[in-house]
C-alpha cells in the first residue's frame, strides 16, 4: 500500500520537528515524520547541558527541555510520526521507500519532502591515526550517551582529540563525575568549539587545550594503553622530537561533523563540497524538485536554534510546494565564499528577496570587514571560524548581485589574531 | 591599574571584556562588552562566579536509568563538584514532570535540583 503525505520529514530531531511544524501551519494538511530511531528527538535527549535556546525562546534549556517544547508543538499541530523507519530511497516522482521492523516495507508519496537527517561524527577511519585497534575509542558523542543516557562512564583517564563543542561538554561532565581528563588535543591553531564552551568546560576546570597538537599513535593490544601526542607544523604535520605519551584507557573523538546525505545523493541532490550538505536556494529547496533541506543536513551549525530556525524555512516552502505543485528553484543569483570565506549558504538567491547568510571564515582575525559584491557590509571586532555569521541582507543590497547573476562574499582581516 | 580580560558566557556571542581594575580589585572601567546583562556578568565573575549546573539523577527504572536535572538557578562554582558527588546516591522514582523539584535546597546551595524531563513508566528510554 502507498500512503499519501503533504509533506514528508525525513528525520525526527530539532530540524525534522521543527520543518514538519511549520509545514502543518503553512497549512500542509498531512505532514508525516519518518524516524529510524524509537523516538522523537534525534540526539537531544543526551545533551543535558543547557544552552539551547538562548536565541529562539530567550531562555536557556538544555536539551531535553528543547526537545519537549517542539514534541509538544509538533503534537498539537498534528504532526504524523512514523518512528523504527528508515528511508531507503527517494524517487523522482517523491516516491519515498522505508523498511520499518513497525509497518514492514513501505512507501510514502510526498508532495514535499524535507530532508532531516542532521550530521555525524568523524570516526577514527575517517581521521587515520596509526596505532592499534584496541577497546576504548569512541566519538564524543557516543560517550555522551553512554554518560547520559545509559548511566556509565567507559573509561577513568580521557584524552579527548578535537576540540568540537560536543568533546568539551563531556570534558566538562566527565571530570564532574570524577573521571581524568588528561587532555584535549586541537590540531588547528585555534579552538573548535565556541568561545563560551571552552570557558565553562575547560578554563573553569584547568582542563589543558593543546592547541596545534595531534595524536601520532595509539598503545594498546586489547585495551587502549595510551597515546602518543605531537606538535604540527603549519601543514598539520608532526613535528619529530615534540611527541610525548599521555597515558588514557579512553580515547574520544571530537573532530568534526559531516552532514548525512548519502539518502539525498542517491535522490539526485547535489551537494556542496565544503559543506558536505546539498546546494540549497533561499527557499531550502534542493537542486531536486520539491525536495527541501534544512538544519544540520544543509550546514552544521553551531546553535540548535538555528536548526530550527533553518528547518522553519524549508517546511514552510515544502507545504507551498505541496499546494501549488510546484515553487521554481531560484538561481538567479549564485553565492560565492571568497577571500576568508570558507562557505555561504544559500548557495544560489532570487535578489528579488530579503535573504539571510549563513558562512564561516576560514580563520580567526580581528577587525575584520564583510564585503557582498566588493562592497562593505558590516565589521565585527572578531571572527573565528568556530562561529557561524549570519546576517539579514536587504534586496536594496542585491540589485548588483542581480546584475552580475553573482553575489560575492569576502572577509576582510584587519589584523591577524 | 590592572587590566584583566574576562569572556562572558551569557550568550554565544562570547565578548571579550576588559576591565580596569584598581589596587584594592575594584572595577573602574569596563570596554568591550555588547550588552548589560553581559556587564551584570563580568561584576558578578569577578566578585562571586556562577554556574548553572546540569547533571543526572540514577533511577529505579533499568529502561530508563538516569534523569536529567540542572540546578533551579546558577550556584557557586566551588560547589559544583560538591553538588555532583553529594548527590551520586540518590535516587529517584517515577513519576516526574520536567520542572519539578527533585532534591531542594541541593548541598546548601540556595537552589533545588529540578528535573528537565518528564518521565513516566512509558517514556523509557527506548520508548517502548
Amino acid at each position: 500500500m502507498v500512503e499519501k503525505a503533504d509533506v514528508a520529514v525525513i528525520g525526527a530531531g530539532p530540524a525534522g520537528l521543527a520543518a514538519a511544524i511549520a509545514a502543518r501551519e503553512q497549512g500542509a494538511e498531512r505532514v508525516m515524520i519518518l524516524e529510524r530511531a524509537e523516538r522523537l528527538g534525534g540526539l537531544l535527549p543526551q545533551c543535558i547541558h543547557n544552552g539551547f535556546g538562548l536565541l529562539y525562546f530567550g531562555e536557556d534549556l538544555t536539551g531535553p527541555e528543547y526537545e519537549r517544547v517542539f514534541i509538544q508543538r509538533a503534537r498539537k499541530a498534528g504532526v504524523e510520526s512514523r518512528l523504527e523507519s528508515m528511508v531507503l530511497d527517494i524517487s523522482p516522482d517523491l516516491e519515498l521507500t522505508l523498511s520499518s521492523s513497525r509497518y514492514g516495507y513501505a512507501k510514502v508519496k510526498a508532495g514535499a519532502v524535507v530532508l532531516a537527517m542532521g550530521c555525524r561524527e568523524k570516526a577514527r577511519g575517517a581521521l587515520g591515526i596509526p596505532g592499534g585497534r584496541p577497546a576504548g575509542i569512541m566519538t564524543a558523542g557516543t560517550c555522551q550517551r553512554y554518560v547520559n543516557v545509559e548511566g556509565f562512564i567507559p573509561g577513568r583517564r580521557f584524552v579527548i582529540l578535537g576540540s568540537g563543542d560536543i568533546g568539551i561538554i563531556m570534558a566538562r561532565r566527565l571530570t564532574l563525575e570524577g573521571a581524568e581528563v588528561e587532555a584535549v588535543v586541537e590540531i588547528m591553531p585555534w579552538p573548535g568549539g565556541l568561545i563560551r564552551n571552552e570557558v565553562q568546560c575547560l578554563h573553569d576546570f584547568g582542563i589543558p587545550l593543546l592547541l596545534e597538537h595531534t595524536v601520532t599513535f595509539i598503545h594498546g593490544e586489547t585495551r587502549i594503553q595510551g597515546v602518543t601526542v605531537a606538535r604540527v607544523d603549519g601543514e598539520r604535520r608532526p613535528l619529530p622530537g615534540t611527541e610525548r605519551f599521555i597515558p588514557c584507557d579512553c580515547l574520544l573523538l571530537s573532530a568534526g561533523l559531516i552532514p548525512e546525505n548519502e539518502l539525498s545523493v542517491r535522490a539526485g541532490v547535489e551537494l556542496d563540497p565544503v559543506t558536505g550538505g546539498p546546494l540549497v536556494d533561499e527557499n531550502r529547496q534542493t537542486v531536486v524538485p520539491g525536495i527541501f533541506a534544512g538544519g544540520n543536513v544543509v550546514q552544521v551549525h553551531d546553535l540548535v536554534d538555528w536548526v530550527s530556525w533553518e528547518a522553519e524555512a524549508a517546511g514552510r516552502n515544502a507545504a507551498r510546494f505541496a499546494d501549488r505543485g510546484g515553487i521554481p528553484f531560484r538561481d538567479q543569483v549564485r553565492v560565492r565564499a571568497g577571500e576568508n570565506v570558507k562557505y555561504v549558504v544559500p548557495q544560489f538567491i532570487s535578489g528579488k528577496e530579503e535573504v539571510t547568510l549563513h558562512l564561516r571564515v576560514t580563520r580567526p582575525g580581528l577587525k575584520a570587514t564583510l564585503l557582498l559584491g566588493g562592497k562593505a557590509f558590516k565589521r565585527y571586532r572578531s571572527v573565528r571560524p568556530s562561529e557561524m555569521i549570519i546576517e539579514k541582507v536587504d534586496v536594496g543590497r542585491l540589485s548588483q548581485a542581480v546584475r552580475e547573476g553573482e553575489l560575492r562574499v569576502d572577509c576582510r582581516m584587519g589584523e591577524v589574531a | 591599574m590592572a587590566v584583566e580580560t574576562v569572556i562572558c558566557i551569557g550568550c554565544p556571542l562570547g565578548c571579550r571584556v576588559s576591565v580596569s581594575l584598581d589596587r584594592g580589585k575594584r572595577v573602574t572601567g569596563m570596554r568591550g562588552a555588547r550588552c548589560r546583562q553581559g556587564e551584570r556578568y563580568i561584576l558578578k565573575e569577578l566578585k562571586e562566579p556562577v554556574r548553572t549546573l546540569t547533571t543526572t539523577l540514577r533511577t529505579t527504572d533499568e529502561d530508563f536509568p538516569l534523569l536529567p536535572v540542572r540546578t533551579s538557578r546558577p550556584v557557586l562554582k566551588t560547589l559544583l563538584e560538591d553538588i555532583v558527588r553529594g548527590t551520586a546516591d540518590v535516587v529517584v522514582s517515577p513519576p516526574v514532570r520536567c520542572g519539578q523539584v527533585v532534591v531542594p535546597d541541593v548541598c546548601g546551595s540556595g537552589a533545588d535540583l529540578v528535573a528537565t524531563t518528564d518521565w513516566t513508566r512509558r517514556a523509557s528510554k527506548n520508548g517502548r
